[in-house]
Parts: structure tokens; C-alpha cells; sequence
């Protein structure tokens, strides 16, 4: 809390008095001295869940009726193909790191036998980031543009989206996709979460 | 199927949009719980937390309740006495 002041200030200006009051307030300084405290100072970490609580959003969702898939669906030709025998493109992101793989319709990964590496999985690791650099968005969009291209010389070049997880790479590595010349026809999510889970791990000690 | 995958929990990309796609996905998994529970389930919710957390939320759902009925009392139109109170 910053101590609050009243300066005034008196101006003699030909027998006149004028008083004039001036609020200063001084600058917060943030004493931080316990480790929790710091940490909840940090800016919180970017989850990819943009727009999760936007209340603006809602009158969009009820708008627009046709962003939602329906029993027709799977039939529907995009591009000439039927969406259920659309390739896949699965990404998994973690709050340290983000792996794409193009997969077929069925789950199976694709096949490329070139440069060495059995099929197109790619992550911010293999990329070239390393250590904390792999948990951050750019290095996710990095990842996806370049596996995107990948995928585009492989002559795949409309695919579903999966995203599990969540990490500052989900929705970079989305548009990552889009940015190498992708068409994303869908954006699914596949996060596993379960209502009655067996006992997770014991909770960080910050 | 319960869940059929592509279907459940999948959003059309509009007008190649994928940002406002991904808004909406995120949207509606915050408004039906699914993110905050995959947040709370990383790590094990000790009793004092899940006790102190019921009981905060009990609390607040109270309190929405009420605050909500006197919006709605507030709002209210065509009152055969439009000032309660003020009389």
C-alpha cells in the first residue's frame, strides 16, 4: 500500500494566495519476501485456453449453429474426401513440451522413410529448442510450421486437428498448422480427464 | 459410443478461422468444468483442500443465488409500485 500525501502548495502571485492541492502517491514497492508470494506475482503461464472465459463468446456459440459437427458429418466431402477418412494431425502439449504426429484416418502413423525417422512425429525437443525453451509458444508454432511443410511435401494437405493437453503451445501450434498451408478442417479436443481418477501425484511444493 | 471421437468435443473451422474455432472449443470447455477439473486432477487434492474448496464453493453459490434474485427484482418491469422503498 503507498502512503498517500497532500502537498500544498502556496503561490503568492500580487497579494493574491492561491492554494492548490496536490495528491502524490508513491511508488508500490513490492516487498517480496515470501516465495509464495512471489510466485503468485509471476504473470500466469499461457495454457492455450484463449477465450475460456469470455462471456462475449456465448452469443456467437448460440449464432452460429454450423460449427458444430452433426450425425452427417462424417460423410461430408471436404476437399473430395469424406471427414472421416481425413488424416489427423495429433497434438500433444504439455506445459514443457508439444509433439505433433500426422496420422491417418484410422490412428496409424503415416509412413515417411525419408531422413532417417520412421514417420512424421515431431517435437519442440527434436526441433532444435531445448530445456525451457520447448514449453513456450514459439516454439510450437516453430515445430508446427515446420512439420506442416513436411506434411504438405507428402502431399497431405487437409487434415483434422487433435489437441490433448494443455500448454502454451496449444493453440500456437494450431496456428503453426494453418501458417505452413494447411487446411484444418476441424479442431477436436481429446483431453483426458476423468471424474473419478485414480490418486494423482502429490501437489508441487512452491 | 457415448464419446464418439471427431464428433464429441469438435468444432468446424469456419472461413479457414481457426483462432476463433479454437476460442469457442476453449470456451466451451471452461463453461461445462472439463478444463478446470483436468487442472484439478494433475495433483492429489489433500481433505483439508477438498474440505475448504466444497465449502467455498457452497458458499459462493449462496451468495450468486441471492445476488441473482435481487438483479432480477431490480430489473423487474411494470411495477405496480416502481421505487420499493422510496415512498
Amino acid at each position: 500500500m503507498g502512503s498517500f500525501r497532500k502537498i500544498l502548495i502556496n503561490e503568492y502571485t500580487h497579494n493574491k494566495i492561491n492554494l492548490r492541492n496536490i495528491s502524490v502517491t508513491t511508488r508500490q514497492c513490492r516487498e517480496v519476501d515470501d516465495r509464495k508470494e512471489m510466485y503468485r506475482s509471476l504473470p500466469t503461464m499461457d495454457e492455450g485456453t484463449a477465450g475460456e472465459k469470455a462471456a462475449d463468446i456465448d452469443a456467437l456459440i448460440n449464432q452460429k449453429g454450423d460449427v458444430f459437427p452433426d450425425a452427417d458429418t462424417p460423410n461430408r466431402l471436404f476437399k473430395g474426401v469424406a471427414f472421416k477418412e481425413l488424416p489427423v494431425f495429433n497434438i500433444r502439449v504439455t506445459p514443457n513440451n508439444t509433439i505433433l504426429c500426422l496420422t491417418d484416418a484410422k490412428g496409424s502413423p503415416q509412413l515417411i522413410r525419408s531422413c532417417g525417422s520412421p514417420q512424421l512425429i515431431r517435437s519442440c525437443g527434436i526441433e532444435g529448442f531445448k530445456n525451457t525453451k520447448k514449453g513456450t509458444n514459439i516454439a510450437a508454432q516453430a515445430t508446427a510450421i515446420s512439420v506442416g511443410i513436411r506434411a504438405l511435401e507428402k502431399g497431405v494437405k487437409t487434415v483434422r486437428v487433435r489437441v490433448r493437453g494443455l500448454g502454451p503451445g496449444r493453440m500456437s501450434a494450431i496456428k503453426g498448422l494453418q501458417m505452413s498451408g494447411l487446411d484444418i478442417v476441424s479442431i477436436t479436443d481429446s483431453t483426458r480427464v476423468s471424474w473419478n481418477p485414480p490418486r494423482p501425484r502429490k501437489a508441487r511444493k512452491l | 459410443m457415448r464419446h464418439p471421437s471427431f464428433i464429441a468435443r469438435t468444432i468446424l473451422v469456419q472461413n479457414n478461422d481457426v483462432e476463433a474455432a479454437c476460442r469457442i472449443l476453449n470456451r466451451i470447455l471452461g463453461r461445462e468444468g472439463i478444463l478446470e477439473q483436468f487442472r484439478r486432477t494433475r495433483f492429489y487434492e489433500k481433505p483439508y483442500q477438498f474440505r475448504r474448496r466444497i465449502n467455498f464453493e457452497k458458499c459462493k453459490a449462496i451468495y450468486n443465488e441471492d445476488m441473482d434474485r435481487r438483479i432480477q427484482f431490480i430489473l423487474k418491469k411494470n411495477r405496480k409500485e416502481p421505487f420499493p422503498g422510496c415512498t
